[in-house]
């Protein structure tokens, strides 16, 4: 089935100036996660290959309802901007071999797959308002900020439940809600970066170019927190 | 003079350099040897950690520790300001939550226990009070790919009762978890069980509620703006 994954490659990067297209290539990635599902008989969210495909897929979601907003109607590049990021990472999920073991007894819990799904889409939002904060400086319409802080603060909400499933999860699994890891430490950088940014919006609009150069920075941060903490990292996340 | 400090405190500014400082810390500190598994750092409680860690080790979480310090009186102030603005109350809900949440690793940070016993079948765990709980039957089983797929342990407490601990399924006994962690079924079986006492893990979930709620409301307040 990885051919599903395959092919929504292409249709990312060469049709998502149309927002059908675009559809249609989440659907072939929504297609492909819902076969690994059923021959996992769980949520494909173990290991570098899967969880860049959850993270592409959930990249398109999230885009989803940015791409048919009323501000951003016929704003073809940023369409393609978010099919284009989806595609890169489905492009680098493709470099990882998928891993088809059972469950590890410890992960065998809806708390972990909560926990973990809520976290992609909030690293997806992250991208989002990313690219968000690139429309604006290409632009300079001050629209694109304000949508910028709507993904951000929707992000924001995901991360933080994520933090608390993580929590209850953590304490039913090791006995404590907090571990003391890398992983762990730059989850909070992650989410302190993100309440930064969101009190920097009550400074004004003298600070617009600030918080959006922080919008985009905040992307970076996440895909330390997600990619470079588990691969460089030693942690109870690494992959 | 006072009122000059308070502002200072309670002031938007003096926040972001604070979360900006604590980041740093966190950042620097996860690549240092503390935060590593040889660290220690998850072996202890918190307090007990700092006391005994060498400085190398532990510098940035002192800094850290310090400027949170200063950062929760700065959400408590901005707070109180803000309400007695009569200005939204979502976000200050949040940071009621935020405070909740730090107060509760204060409470599991001094008050946190943690210790390991590895037992075979009818080997006990004894508690302060002299009250033991035995661990009955350990199982375990195998999947098709060789690996184990699911194991747990019987264990009997003072009451007679029976209940089973698995991964994700502690038992709780007079404020204690027990958690198994691990089994080995030769040469004879043998559990790993872990012992822990968080004492702050009521005033966590509930700062995180709060602290939901409040994003709730907010996300509700921004909609369409």
């Amino acid at each position: 089935m990885k051919w599903l994954l395959i092919a929504s490659i292409p249709l990312y990067l060469i049709g998502s100036f149309r927002r059908p297209l675009f559809v249609a290539a989440l659907l072939l990635q929504l297609g492909f996660l819902a076969c690994r599902g059923l021959t996992l008989g769980r949520l494909p969210l173990i290991g570098p290959g899967d969880t860049l495909a959850f993270f592409s897929c959930s990249i398109a979601l999230m885009s989803l309802p940015f791409l048919y907003s009323r501000e951003l109607c016929g704003e073809r590049r940023f369409y393609w901007s978010c099919g284009g990021l989806a595609a890169l990472f489905a492009l680098i999920a493709l470099s990882f071999p998928t891993l088809n073991m059972p469950l590890p007894p410890i992960l065998d819990t809806y708390w972990f797959e909560l926990h973990v799904a809520l976290a992609f889409f909030a690293y997806a939002l992250f991208g989002v308002a990313a690219l968000l904060g690139g429309a604006f400086f290409l632009r300079g319409e001050r629209g694109f900020l304000d949508l910028q802080y709507r993904a951000a603060l929707t992000g924001y909400s995901f991360f933080s439940l994520s933090m608390v499933s993580g929590g209850i999860w953590g304490y039913y699994a090791w006995g404590t809600y907090w571990l003391w890891t890398p992983k762990e430490l730059w989850t909070s950088i992650l989410w302190l970066f993100y309440s930064l940014y969101l009190h920097l919006r009550a400074k004004g609009t003298e600070w617009d170019r600030r918080f959006a150069w922080l919008g985009i920075f905040g992307f970076l941060v996440t895909l330390f927190t997600y990619l470079g903490v588990s691969m460089l990292l030693k942690s109870s996340h690494s992959f | 003079m006072l009122k000059q400090l308070h502002n200072r405190l309670a002031s938007l500014n003096l926040g972001l350099w604070l979360m900006s400082g604590v980041m740093l810390a966190l950042a620097v500190g996860s690549f240092s040897r503390g935060s590593s598994k040889s660290g220690g750092l998850n072996d202890l409680p918190l307090f007990l950690w700092l006391r005994e860690a060498p400085l190398p080790f532990s510098w940035w979480l002192w800094i850290a520790v310090a400027l949170l310090v200063v950062l929760c009186l700065n959400a408590a102030l901005c707070g109180i300001e803000a309400l007695r603005k009569g200005r939204s109350l979502a976000p200050q809900l949040m940071h009621a939550g935020f405070l909740l949440v730090v107060l509760a690793h204060l409470i599991s940070a001094y008050g946190g226990y943690k210790q390991q016993f590895q037992l075979g079948e009818g080997g006990s765990i004894g508690f302060p009070d002299g009250e033991r709980v035995q661990i009955e039957r350990i199982s375990a089983e195998t999947g098709p790919m060789g690996v184990t797929s699911a194991f747990g342990a019987e264990l009997r407490v003072a009451s007679g009762k029976l209940s089973e601990v698995r991964p994700n399924v502690p038992l709780f006994q007079k404020g204690y978890g027990i958690y198994l962690k691990e089994v080995a079924m030769t040469p004879e079986p043998v559990a790993l069980l872990e012992i822990h006492r968080e004492p702050g893990a009521l005033t966590a979930l509930l700062g995180a509620l709060l602290f939901t709620l409040g994003n709730v409301m907010l996300l509700a307040q921004r909609r369409g703006r």
